[in-house]
């Protein structure tokens, strides 16, 4: 195990530094990060890493198979476009954790803000706690996992993949161009093995799955508003 | 008066005004339809275009260059404020972001190939790279739009230049439209999209709220690249004196500004001509905004949006501008009518289709060669305006060089009115 005193350094100073201990050792703990943005953007390599206390933004952005554990609170945009490997988070996040992301797994300990998994392409997103508004807007693969309580509008327009929730209100919660369905017995199995690998403790066969609607085009607020005459007329004068 | 007689004074033969074929035409849309009207191509109503200034030529005042026997350099250098390895091209057009799904694969392989003849730089557009766009293409140019449809690390890793896209000139403020009948199964694989679906994707992006975000953002995207790739911040004409004091503040490199008359291949009709302003005075206010900033020869400026010839080409460099970007123009190379109907995937020259057979009718080899025919001929054009106005370099146009037709383009530019010194509005660096 290496350690790095992330205190005196600038972020692209200390991603450049994880890849040398990485290389080393496999195994490298980052002490001090204060909240520092772009920790652990892009890192290439498999290997462990460690970091004592909370990051800022983009952490683990664009990440491509190392493991990242956070020990404290993270920023906005967690893990955005990650390609692979794992980002577990001890403690919150502010908004789009998970963004754009192609693969890997992002595992949020505590609460999540708004649009969690945005645009998400593939990959698992687990978020322990609850989840702001928005969650999963317009995702185009992978699945989110969302133990706590789920904001409005949750998967807004999503184009395909799955968001599991066991909010018993989600189904008043969800956003346009999606549905509430049961969850399958696969996807049973798989959230049970997810929810071992990460020692959650959760019963998979609580969940319902939000999925996206596909008749080929979508509704939209831009029809709003509904122009109903008929109503006005039957108004008392 | 007999009835007979009558009919001759029936107004058949008077100017509409406003009651024209096109607003009876949009009106009759809504109608039957009870919604605004989606097409192809950029705006059809009358904006102030490059047309609309004279380019001084040299006589006693000034030596002009032997047009058939000096040269005149046209070598282009963008974007080395911060990037290492800055993007060099034998030209300043390069060919605009149209994505691969509003154009056929042929299409998408001839402009690259195009690129390759002539030693200039294609943009991918929205919904990721096409292969073969990156296999023939003598540089390319990768965009990060709101959607991220296509886009990946491995985008990055081929780019030669990345647009951070915030917004087009066809539809600035609105997200892509992309509608079911060009969304085949190969267009759906790429993007990640059911097939046939109508898409409209997001104006914003997932990860950049705000200019601070940005910031940062821009230093993720230096590390990922390694400093050596320019990053131009692709913007909308709109408040361009602010929008440009935030790109430089963001870290761009350059900036990629896209006037009110740039086209695309699905808009609603009321974003093309009534959202943002024209390419000429966006291109003015830009270049005034750097120079008040002291970042002029910092900053690159791509200027887009009805670009046709090589007359704008040398106005738009003469003003300020670094290079320019054609869209439609590159496509009416190819053979495309502006016939606005893009968006129903039917272009009967297999340029902005799916389909197959359609595809077919486009020669790839053909197509290709007309696009490098076509930027060769508007560099030349451009060349020979340079050397009439006496320049060795093609950068070397500048704003004195020119004078203005029109009252309007007059107080939009600053730049004097033909024959006089006077300037109606804000002067642009001319003195009395």
């Amino acid at each position: 195990m290496e350690y790095i005193d992330a205190a005196n350094l600038k972020s692209i100073e200390l991603n450049k530094e994880i890849i040398n201990k990485l290389k080393q050792c496999g195994e490298v703990t980052i002490q001090n990060p204060h909240s520092m943005h772009n920790v652990a953007t892009g890192l290439p390599d498999p290997g462990k890493v460690i970091i004592q206390g909370s990051t800022g933004f983009y952490t683990g952005g664009f990440m491509e198979g190392t493991t990242l554990l956070v020990e404290g609170n993270v920023g906005w945009y967690a893990g955005d476009n990650m390609m692979d490997g794992e980002l577990v988070i001890s403690k919150n996040t502010g908004c789009n954790a998970g963004t754009y992301i192609y693969g890997g797994n992002i595992v949020v300990y505590g609460n999540t803000g708004s649009r969690v998994g945005y645009g998400m392409k593939g990959g698992t997103i687990i978020v322990c706690g609850s989840a702001g508004p928005w969650a999963g807007q317009m995702t185009l693969g992978g699945k989110l996992i969302i133990l706590g309580k789920v904001g409005s509008k949750v998967g807004e327009s999503m184009y395909k993949g799955a968001i599991f929730v066991r909010d018993p209100e989600a189904g008043d919660k969800m956003g346009s161009n999606v549905f509430l369905d049961s969850i399958k017995a696969d996807e049973e199995q798989e959230l049970k093995s997810l929810f071992a690998r990460y020692d959650i403790t959760a019963d998979p066969a609580e969940f319902k799955v939000i999925r996206p609607m596909q008749t080929g085009r979508h509704t939209y607020v831009l029809f709003d508003p509904d122009l109903k005459p008929e109503l006005s007329r039957k108004m008392p004068v | 008066m007999s009835n007979e007689k009558k009919k001759d004074f029936e107004p058949k033969d008077i100017q509409h005004g406003i009651w024209n074929k096109e607003t009876i035409s949009e009106i009759d849309y809504k109608a039957q339809y009870g919604q605004h009207r989606i097409r192809g191509c950029g705006a059809t109503r009358y904006m102030p275009t490059f047309n609309d200034i004279m380019i001084l030529p040299s006589q006693l005042s000034r030596l002009s260059l032997d047009t058939y026997r000096e040269s005149c350099e046209t070598k282009t250098i963008l974007g080395k404020r911060g990037a290492s390895k800055p993007l060099e091209i034998e030209t300043p057009i390069m060919i605009a972001g149209m994505s691969y799904g509003a154009l056929s694969k042929e299409a998408k392989i001839a402009l690259a190939k195009a690129t390759a003849l002539t030693g200039t730089v294609i943009s991918n557009g929205e919904g990721g790279l096409l292969p073969e766009e990156r296999q023939y293409s003598y540089r390319q140019s990768i965009q990060i739009l709101p959607s991220r449809f296509g886009f990946s690390k491995r985008s990055l890793e081929a780019a030669d230049m990345l647009e951070f896209l915030v917004g087009i000139g066809a539809k600035p403020g609105l997200s892509g439209h992309l509608m079911g009948s060009k969304i085949s199964e190969e267009i759906a694989e790429t993007r990640q999209l059911p097939v046939g679906i109508d898409l409209h994707s997001h104006p914003r992006h997932g990860d950049a709220f705000g200019a601070d975000d940005m910031v940062v953002k821009m230093e993720q995207l230096r590390e990922l690249t390694n400093g050596e790739v320019p990053i131009f911040a692709k913007i909308a004409a709109g408040r361009v004196r602010d929008d440009v004091k935030i790109a430089v503040k963001v870290g761009a490199d350059g900036i990629i500004l896209d006037g009110a008359q740039g086209g695309t291949g699905a808009a609603p009709v009321m974003a093309t001509n009534h959202l943002g302003i024209p390419t000429m005075p966006a291109l003015v206010q830009a270049v005034r905004t750097l120079e008040e900033m002291g970042m002029k020869n910092e900053i690159s400026i791509i200027v887009s949006g009805g670009i046709t010839d090589g007359s704008d080409l040398a106005k738009a460099l003469a003003i300020g501008a670094d290079a320019v970007a054609i869209g439609t123009g590159a496509m009416v190379a190819m053979g495309c009518r502006v016939c606005l109907r893009c968006h129903n995937g039917k272009c009967a020259f297999g340029i902005g289709t799916q389909d197959p057979e359609l595809r077919q009718r486009l020669d790839i080899e053909e197509a290709a060669e007309r696009v490098a025919n076509y930027i060769k001929a508007m560099t030349a054009e451009a060349v020979l305006l340079a050397k009439a106005a006496g320049k060795t370099k093609l950068r070397n146009l500048e704003r004195e060089d020119l004078r203005t037709l029109t009252l309007e383009a007059c107080a939009m530019t600053g730049i004097p009115l033909v024959g006089s010194n006077f300037v109606f509005g804000e002067r642009f660096g001319f003195e009395c």
